[in-house]
This record gives C-alpha cells, sequence and structure tokens, in this order.
C-alpha cells in the first residue's frame, strides 16, 4: 500500500505542477474554465429542473416513464463508459512509458494496474461526474428530496460508472488472452459484433416506443406515476441502469427501503466487478502486458498494412499537400485498432440515434406551443449529439498531429494550409451526419419548420466545429495519443461545456419566432419567412463571428512554439 | 547564407539565448558545440521556424526566417534531435508525406527514396511501420526526410545520437559529400571527435552566449599548455564563463 501511495504522491505533484504553471495563458484558461464550468453547472441544474417540469408537467409522461427513459439514457452511458475505459485502458496500461518505466522497478504488476485504473477513471470521468452531480442536483430539487436523496443518488452514480469502467478492464484482460489464442482480428470483430448485438438487443426488447404505448393503454385507469413492473421486460431489471433509475423512481415515491434496496445492488455489482478486475489484474496484468507485446511484435512481422488503393505512391489528381495529407490522415485512422473500433460502434449509435428520432411521434397536435417545445427539444437533442461527434472527431486533430509535428513546422507550408485539408473530410462527414439527423428527426414536421431546423442545424454544426476546432488547437497536447483521453480531457470539458453555452443562445434567440411561427401555422395565417428572417439575423451573425474567432484561436495556436 | 543577428531568446525571465551573432558562409560545415542546456537546441529550433525568437533576426539566403518563413524553409533540410515519426506511417511512407510538404512529384520522391536507400542503408527496412524502428532507424528516416528536397542549407541537432559506428560514418560522409557540393551544414553536437574530424567552422556557446566563432583551424591553435586536446581545450573555455 505504501508503494501505491508512493507512486499516487508523485503523480498528483506532477499534475499539479503541470495544471498551475503561473504564465498568464495558464491563468486566463483556467479563469475561464472555471467560469465556464460553473455556468454549466447552474445551467445543468436549471436545465434538468425545467425538463423534468415539462415532462411532467406539460407533456404528462408520468413518473413511472420519466425513470424508464432515464434507465435508457443510463444505458447508453454504461456503454460509452465502459467502451471508453476499455480502449483508455489498453493504450495507458500497455503502451505508455510509464507503465514500462514502473514494469523494471521492484513493483508488483498489480499496483500498476490499479493505479493506473482509478488514474484512467478520474481522469476520463471527471466532467461527467461533474454533469451527473449538477444534474442530480436539479433533480433532487425538482422533487424536493433532501441532501441524504442527493448522496444516496451520487454514490449510486459512482458506482454504476465504475461498474462500467471496471467491466471495461475486465473485457479488455480477456480479449487480450482472447487474442493470442484466436487472433486478434477475429476476437476484435467478435467483440465489437457483441457490442453492437448488446444495444440492438437492448432496443429490441425494451422500445421506448412500445413502452409508452403499453402505458398509454393503462391510462387514465391507473396513474402513470405507479411503478407498472409488468411492462418492464424480466431481463432489463437485471441491468445496473434499471437499478439506478428505480432506486430515483423510489427515492420520489417516498419508499426508502425499495430505494435502498437497488443502491445495495449496485454496490454490490460494483464490489464484484472492481474484485474480479483486481483478480485478474493480480493474475493476467503482466503476463498479458508479455502477451500483447509478443503479438504486437508477431502482428508487425506478419503484417501487410498497405491500402492499395490509396497508396502514398500512386499520383492523383489532388496537390501534392492535399495528397499527402489526406493519405496520411487515412492511413493513421486505419491503422489505429482503437480508432476503427470504437468508431464503428459510435457510428452504431449514430444509426441507433437516427432510426430512434425518426420514430418521434407527433405529440401536442393542436397545442402550438406544447409543439414547440417538441420542436425545440429534438434540435437540442440534435445539437447535444453532433457536439459530441464534434468532441470525438475534431477536438482531436490538432493535438493528433503529435510530437512529429516538427515535420510540419519546418516544412514550406503554412500548418494552417494542413489542419483546413485534415479538417475538410471530418467537416463534411459530420454535416451529412447532421442534416440526415435533422430532417429525420423533424419530418413529421411541416415543410417550412424541416427547412428550418435543417438551414439552424447546418449553421450550428459549423459553428460546434469551429468551436472543438479551436478549443483542440488553445489546449493541444502532442505528447498525447490517445483520442479518448484527448476527448476527455479538461479542454475537451470546457468545448463541450461552450457548445452547450451556444445552444442555449439559439434557444433563447429563437424561441421566440419559432413559437409565432408554430401558432400562424396552427391558424392557417400567411406566414411570411421575413418574419422569421429578422430573428436569424443575430443568429447568422454570433455564429459567424464564433467561428472566425475560433478558427482563428486554432490557426494561432500553430504557431505556438514547440 | 545564414546570418545570426542579435538573437535572442527568453522564456519567463530565463535568457535561454543571449543576443548572438553568427555568420555562416556557403559550403561551411559548422559544428556548433556547447554543454547541455547552453542554448544549441534552442538556436537551432529557432532557425528552423519552431520557436519565436525574443528578438533579433536570422537572415538565410536573403530571407528573414520569421518574416518570409516559406522562402527560407525551403532551402532548409532540418534534423531534429528527438526522430519523432508517425508511428502507423512506413518509413517510405513518411518520405513520401514530407515530399507532399515540398510539393515535390510523385517520381521526383521515388528516384530521391531510391537514392537515399542506398546512401543510408535502409532498404531492408523502409517498408516496416515507424512504431517498430530503433532510435537509429528512425535517425536514419529523419535524415533521409531532411535531404528529400534536396535543400542549401542543413540543419542537424545532435546527429549521431543513437546511431551505430557504421551508420555514424555513413552520415559523416554524406555531410562531407553534400558540403563539398555546395550545401552548407549547420551541426550542433557533443561529439568533439565529429567536429575535429569533418567541421570547417565551429562556434561555441556557453549559458545563451556565444563564446568563440571561428574557423577549426583557429580553434586547434589554441591547443597547446594544459589544454592537450580539444576536451581540454572545451572544458577550459566553458568553465572560464
Amino acid at each position: 500500500m505504501g508503494q501505491i501511495l508512493h507512486i499516487i504522491k508523485y503523480k498528483i505533484l506532477s499534475f499539479t505542477r503541470f495544471e498551475s504553471d503561473l504564465t498568464p495563458a495558464n491563468v486566463i484558461k483556467n479563469i475561464a474554465g472555471a467560469i465556464i464550468y460553473s455556468a454549466f453547472a447552474a445551467g445543468s441544474f436549471i436545465f434538468i429542473h425545467k425538463f423534468i417540469a415539462f415532462l411532467l408537467v406539460d407533456i404528462k409522461v408520468g413518473l413511472f416513464l420519466l425513470h424508464q427513459f432515464i434507465s435508457i439514457i443510463f444505458y447508453i452511458l454504461f456503454i460509452t463508459i465502459n467502451i471508453g475505459n476499455m480502449i483508455v485502458s489498453y493504450s495507458t496500461l500497455y503502451k505508455s512509458n510509464e507503465v514500462t518505466h514502473l514494469l523494471s522497478k521492484p513493483v508488483q504488476p498489480v499496483k500498476i494496474f490499479l493505479i493506473k485504473f482509478f488514474d484512467n477513471f478520474f481522469y476520463s470521468s471527471s466532467t461527467l461526474l461533474m454533469i451527473v452531480f449538477s444534474i442530480l442536483a436539479g433533480y433532487v430539487y425538482y422533487f424536493s428530496l433532501g441532501i441524504e436523496a442527493f448522496l444516496l443518488l451520487l454514490i449510486n452514480s459512482v458506482a454504476f460508472m465504475l461498474s462500467a469502467a471496471s467491466l471495461g478492464v475486465i473485457i479488455l484482460l480477456i480479449t487480450i488472452r482472447a487474442a493470442d489464442r484466436f487472433g486478434i482480428k477475429i476476437v476484435l470483430y467478435t467483440l465489437a459484433s457483441l457490442y453492437i448485438l448488446a444495444i440492438f438487443l437492448f432496443f429490441q426488447i425494451n422500445s421506448p416506443k412500445t413502452l409508452v404505448t403499453a402505458v398509454m393503454k393503462y391510462y387514465p385507469l391507473i396513474s402513470k406515476d405507479n411503478y407498472l413492473s409488468e411492462l418492464i421486460p424480466d431481463i432489463i431489471k437485471f441491468l445496473p441502469n434499471e437499478w439506478l433509475s428505480q432506486s430515483a423512481y423510489w427515492l420520489v415515491k417516498g419508499n426508502i427501503n425499495n430505494s435502498l434496496q437497488y443502491l445495495v445492488y449496485q454496490i454490490l455489482l460494483t464490489i464484484v466487478f472492481l474484485g474480479i478486475a483486481a483478480t485478474l489484474g493480480y493474475k493476467w496484468y503482466f503476463r498479458t502486458w508479455l502477451l500483447n507485446t509478443r503479438m504486437n511484435a508477431e502482428l508487425s512481422s506478419n503484417r501487410n498494412s498497405s491500402l492499395p488503393l490509396f497508396s502514398f505512391r500512386k499520383t492523383s489528381s489532388l496537390s501534392p499537400l492535399s495528397d499527402s495529407v489526406l493519405k496520411r490522415e487515412l492511413f493513421l485512422f486505419m491503422r489505429e485498432p482503437s480508432q476503427v473500433f470504437h468508431s464503428i460502434v459510435f457510428f452504431f449509435l449514430v444509426v441507433i440515434f437516427i432510426t430512434s428520432v425518426a420514430g418521434i411521434n407527433f405529440v401536442g397536435l393542436g397545442n402550438y406551443n406544447l409543439q414547440t417545445m417538441i420542436y425545440f427539444s429534438i434540435f437540442i437533442f440534435n445539437l447535444l449529439f453532433i457536439s459530441t461527434l464534434a468532441l470525438r472527431f475534431i477536438f482531436p486533430l490538432i493535438s493528433l498531429e503529435g510530437e512529429a509535428f516538427w515535420k510540419v513546422r519546418s516544412s514550406p507550408v503554412n500548418p494552417s494550409q494542413i489542419l483546413f485539408r485534415k479538417l475538410i473530410p471530418y467537416t463534411s462527414i459530420i454535416i451529412i451526419i447532421s442534416i440526415g439527423v435533422s430532417y429525420y428527426s423533424n419530418h413529421n414536421f411541416t415543410p417550412e419548420l424541416i427547412l428550418v431546423a435543417m438551414t439552424i442545424t447546418l449553421l450550428s454544426a459549423l459553428v460546434i466545429i469551429s468551436i472543438n476546432f479551436g478549443m483542440g488547437g488553445l489546449f493541444a497536447n502532442y505528447k498525447e495519443k490517445n483520442v479518448i483521453r484527448l476527448a476527455s480531457s479538461q479542454g475537451a470539458s470546457l468545448s463541450f461545456l461552450l457548445n452547450i453555452v451556444f445552444m442555449l443562445f439559439l434557444v433563447i434567440t429563437l424561441y421566440k419566432p419559432l413559437s409565432q411561427m408554430f401558432l400562424f401555422i396552427m391558424i392557417k395565417k400567411e406566414f411570411t419567412f421575413q418574419m422569421f428572417y429578422y430573428n436569424l439575423v443575430p443568429v447568422i451573425v454570433i455564429s459567424v463571428s464564433l467561428s472566425i474567432i475560433f478558427l482563428k484561436i486554432a490557426v494561432n495556436s500553430l504557431k505556438k512554439d514547440l | 547564407m545564414l546570418k545570426l543577428i542579435n538573437l535572442e531568446k527568453k522564456f519567463g525571465s530565463f535568457k535561454a539565448v543571449n543576443k548572438i551573432n553568427l555568420s555562416i558562409n556557403k559550403s561551411e560545415l559548422f559544428g556548433f558545440l556547447g554543454p547541455n542546456g547552453a542554448g544549441k537546441t534552442t538556436t537551432i529550433k529557432m532557425i528552423a521556424g519552431l520557436l519565436a525568437p525574443s528578438g533579433g533576426k536570422i537572415i538565410l539566403n536573403g530571407f528573414d526566417v520569421w518574416q518570409k518563413p516559406l522562402e527560407s524553409k525551403k532551402k532548409i533540410g532540418f534534423i531534429p534531435d528527438q526522430p519523432f515519426l508517425y508511428d502507423k506511417l512506413t518509413g517510405r511512407e513518411f518520405l513520401y508525406f514530407s515530399g507532399g510538404l515540398y510539393s515535390l512529384s510523385k517520381e521526383t520522391i521515388k528516384i530521391k527514396i531510391d537514392e537515399l536507400i542506398d546512401k543510408l542503408k535502409i532498404g531492408t527496412w523502409i517498408d516496416k511501420r515507424t512504431e517498430e524502428y530503433s532510435q537509429g532507424m528512425r535517425q536514419r528516416i529523419v535524415i533521409a526526410s531532411a535531404l528529400l528536397h534536396g535543400p542549401s542549407f542543413i540543419l542537424v541537432d545532435e546527429p549521431m545520437v543513437g546511431l551505430d559506428p557504421q551508420s555514424a560514418y555513413d552520415v559523416k560522409k554524406i555531410f562531407l559529400e553534400l558540403v563539398q557540393n555546395g550545401t552548407t551544414v549547420f551541426m550542433s553536437t557533443h561529439s568533439l571527435n565529429v567536429v575535429e574530424e569533418i567541421c570547417t567552422h565551429v562556434g561555441i556557446i556557453n549559458k545563451g552566449n556565444l563564446i568563440f566563432q571561428d574557423n577549426i583551424d583557429s580553434l586547434k591553435s589554441m591547443i597547446n599548455g594544459p589544454n592537450k586536446n580539444f576536451e581540454d581545450l572545451f572544458i577550459q573555455l566553458t568553465n572560464e564563463e
């Protein structure tokens, strides 16, 4: 234990010194960071409070459905934390110089395993923990629950996240051992298929649409607040996301015993997963570290790494600069298994998301106020989704230039030319997905509203991409190779929070003209787009200004000393 | 060819390079010596365009490196002290990428790579990913990438680190050939033997100040009395400051 504390002490020392360098840029960054974090915490608190009110009072979904929706969101969160932790753990437990250094010292491998596991968890989940903290505060405040309820939910949430992370490293250790036996490609494809299957089956068994229809059948005979146990498929009742939402539900209903029962399940599961992870770490970590080293060596000797169609040797119609930059990007992406694996699962989630939003029923017909709210909810949901994509694919772009950036910087090209060439393919993909999501999620509305939604989504996507690009430059870390760690760093969190601030600005600016538009359409009065354009002007001005500012930040970051 | 005029670099209150003035002519092989932390890498990085000077000017071939960076960078072949490459690219792909940065055609790159494969003896592993390379292999790929576009000025930071004796010999031979063909080489090194063996001119930097600059013969003439060799002389000069 003394050794673990010793290592942690020096890790903390190095981290705090790195973070507290008193340079003017760092001071500004930290102050700005603190302001954005506080604003975001307050914003999430207010948002969740209003959102619950909207769902329960305006749409009247009832307590039972509300908590089933929460359960579904937590399932996605569980999968995200789980995969993220697995990928980050692979890079930090098996490929980091720090681990190589520690393994050459008389330190038991299991201690290194545990230190790195918790390091990953708290590093990658710190922002998520803060968001959870604010959301729980908003939730507890809305239902007038006490501080005890808040603490119980917080413990439950942390245990839930720890379970997901522990399961991630368990799967990682098993994967490496299985890869040694069956081959890395087969194991990785199987694993990706299993995750996709897990998501697919969950939505098949527990479709939100079916659930809503089933609840409506009972209504108004039975209150929508009642716990309708028979509507929850049996297998779902054994999942930690369900325990978390059930624990919250019973707290709201004032049944502390039931709530505690689910909390106990959650904690027990966390202990079991942590125990298994620690045991496997004790038994397998060093062995798998050696296996991984050997497999990598074997893989490299048998590797046929060319992508003949895009070979560097082939001439193309592009300029030499564009050709080499785009090919480099493609090869670096395709040859990094964690990038490919994470992207496959990520894009499967995109498909799930698109098909889910496409099925949103037209609720609240005849109530223009309610329809506007629904329209906005879909809009915010889409923007949150675009932010996630931008955070994952745009924010790390500059950092991913890596330590080999010296080559670009010492060459006769303007680094911004390179980076914009890098940016274009990712931007195009995100824009296409954004437009697609916007269309499918709004296709029940009138053509005018679909057009407005798509235009604003396009504009917002460009701003969100610029924000992430700029923030990625401001917080560039050329030494970090892991894209997930980059996308969950402090800079990435701030970038995400800035996106939220921008979304709030959009909602505030556009709410009035859009609700007017709904009213006009509802009463069949002629609607002129000019009315809307006047309100669109400030949105365009701010959006363009923000984009220019953040693109400039990105370009300036490239001139920093290397 | 290269002129450093009152070149200065400060990191906060610390002066890493203190208003140095230096002039290097065409076809010189200039050895830049100095103890650890003297300011060698900082100076080289400023010339390469990786660190912005706090004051002064760097003129290369008549162009101010920081006013007309693209024009001057076309003439420079830079070899850094740490041979960082893209791990997932092969050596050959890295060279094609480098060629693209200089807008070279595929045909030119191919010819140059074939030429460099022989010169630097990189043929056996050039098509393996660089993540599998040793330090010396990486260093040779970096040297190849610096020579790819036929620069007239080579800027090298510690070129012999990680190289085995044969490779070090090959690299020295390449530099000498280049200088004979009119290229200028600016090389920082810790190896006094290398300086003595191949450099035509020498500069010594200590604590950010340039304390010696002349041709190698002038330095050699200072070896007398208690300074029995280059090493003694270097220690004496850097301790005097």
